[in-house]
């Protein structure tokens, strides 16, 4: 007990003090990795019911888009403009579930993977509202694009996701999700209404995603349809999870920062090859340790406990 | 008024009619036997009742109120519990867990009232250490969790889908002795579908037959048993 609160102190003091001892360079990656774990924890708590989403990059996107528009066309601040896209598109995503939380499996999947697209569509064709293709620039930058501040953003994001994703653990939505993974009849005849249940974890999920699309948008300034909603914002938070273990916080948190700094040692020496090593790393997971790198560790623990 | 009210409960898939026009009540207190050949429309029976399956006709009232058109989640929140033929046990989630579902989301409890309430419910049905996960459990464990996670929706009926199945004599007698014990405490109306004559003749106050989805014969064990349309869909046509 005491050795677990030592390793959670020296994590914390690690996460704080970190810009101390970085540079610009570094923090931009911290940044970055900050945000995809972010993505990976927010999917993972949907998978927990065996919901599997490809709409990261889609509700990313919008957060993006919400949040520029209200600091350009309604002068807000960047701190506000980020929670208004968060709330709007949880409550666009708790809409659209109505609909899309009636499909099952890969229906669901390749719906969510098609709104993401629909969403860049609708974007891209906005005209001067949207910015269309060329997209649309935020002239202040919260914080005025800090560093080290952005940094504290980014990390608050993940906090908010990872403070989310325990909640889930520790709550009723732990049993919901669960039972709801194991067997929907069962979930159902144990008094569990899954539509509702499902529908306020798509908002939520999608919250969180549009929270870290929208702290992006107003770190690096600018917005347009295809840098918004990229494909990247699906695959490496999935591969990540897949890579850290999925049906937890920590799992999604541990691949991201070995992926993402893998990703940037590796786009140093094969630019857009690291794609390629992405592929064989999910490949490699699902075939060899299904259960990722915390679960083999857990495992091994377990068995030294025994 | 009985406590539940089938009447006149249909239910076709496609040109085959699994359930055809049966009436049926339980009412608390009481333990029906409900067998048939296999094929027969008990387990869709359950699944009309519980509401995984909609009835194509009839109506079906709890307690006097139409049910219906009522969603599974909202019959179990209402008092109608159910097990499954097939045991899907949640994997993930250790024995109290699993006990505590029923106790949170149809009986509305915290997870602290939950978790002290499964405990209790684990104790009273003799499932030692409700901590461990579900694969460390017996075959016997895991039918008296499978149990215990019915009554952990707090049903007034509750319906047992062949839970003697894949149980040694010693075993099955114990589970019968357990339901029995539940049924008479909790003044709870148990539908029970099973292969095993014996279970229904020990558990039973009334039997119904199911054929072909139909009522074909109705009373108590001794009486149905000799009555010669079920020993036609026992044993075929020269049984008599």
């Amino acid at each position: 007990m005491k050795k677990k609160y030592i390793f959670w102190v020296i994590i914390a003091l690690a996460a704080v003090t970190i810009p101390l001892f970085s540079g610009p360079y570094q923090m931009s990656v911290l940044r970055t990795v900050l945000t995809y774990a972010a993505l990976a924890v927010s999917w993972d708590m949907l998978i927990r019911s065996g919901q599997l989403s490809f709409g990261i990059a889609g509700f990313f996107g919008l957060g993006t888009y919400i949040s520029a528009m209200c600091s350009i066309y309604l002068n807000m601040p960047g701190i506000p403009a980020i929670i208004i896209g968060g709330i709007i598109t949880c409550l666009i995503a708790m809409a659209l579930g109505t609909i899309i939380l009636r499909l099952r499996g890969m229906y669901f999947a390749i719906t969510t993977l098609a709104l993401g697209e629909i969403f860049r569509i609708i974007i891209r064709n906005g005209g001067e509202f949207t910015g269309g293709p060329e997209g649309l620039i935020i002239k202040k930058l919260v914080f005025d694009g800090g560093t080290i501040p952005t940094y504290y953003l980014a990390l608050g994001i993940l906090l908010v996701a990872v403070g989310a994703s325990i909640y889930f653990q520790k709550s009723r939505f732990h049993l919901a999700l669960t039972t709801i993974r194991n067997n929907e009849r069962v979930a159902m005849t144990s008094g569990i209404n899954i539509y509702k249940t499902l529908i306020i974890v798509f908002g939520i999920t999608a919250g969180i995603q549009a929270l870290a699309g929208a702290s992006f948008a107003q770190m690096y300034g600018f917005v347009t349809p295809e840098s918004s909603f990229s494909g990247d914002y699906t695959l490496l938070p999935l591969a990540m999870s897949l890579l850290g273990g999925m049906y937890g916080t920590w799992g999604p948190v541990v691949g991201a920062f070995l992926l993402g700094i893998l990703s940037e040692y590796l786009k140093l020496y094969i630019p857009y090859g690291h794609l390629i090593i992405y592929g064989i790393i999910i490949v490699f997971v699902i075939l060899v340790m299904p259960q990722g790198i915390l679960g083999l560790l857990k495992k091994k623990f377990r068995k030294e406990a025994v | 008024m009985a406590t539940l009210d089938l009447e006149s409960v249909s239910r076709r898939f496609g040109g085959l009619k699994a359930v055809d026009n049966v009436d049926f009540s339980l009412n608390e207190g009481e333990i029906v036997g409900i067998i048939g050949p296999n094929g027969a429309g008990k387990t869709t029976l359950i699944n009309l009742i519980s509401g995984i399956t909609p009835v194509s006709s009839g109506t079906i009232a709890f307690e006097g109120e139409d049910i219906t058109d009522m969603g599974p989640h909202g019959r179990a929140q209402l008092g109608i519990g159910r097990t499954y033929q097939l045991i899907h046990p949640v994997e993930h989630l250790t024995v109290e867990e699993n006990v505590m579902v029923g106790f949170v989301f149809a009986q509305g409890m915290n997870m602290k009232q939950a978790r002290e309430a499964s405990k209790q419910l684990c104790a009273a049905m003799g499932i030692e250490k409700p901590g461990r996960i579900v694969s460390q459990l017996n075959i016997l464990e895991v039918k008296k969790m499978e149990i215990a996670h019915a009554l952990s929706t707090g049903p007034k009926i509750l319906f047992l889908d062949e839970i003697m199945a894949g149980l040694n004599a010693d075993e099955t007698h114990q589970v019968i002795a357990l339901v029995q014990k539940i049924a008479s405490e909790r003044s709870l109306g148990v539908g029970v579908v099973e292969h095993v004559m014996g279970v229904i003749k020990k558990l039973t106050h009334r039997v119904i037959v199911l054929e072909s989805g139909a009522i074909i014969a109705s009373g108590e064990y001794e009486d149905v048993v000799k009555n010669p349309q079920v020993l036609e869909a026992y044993l075929g046509g020269g049984a008599h």
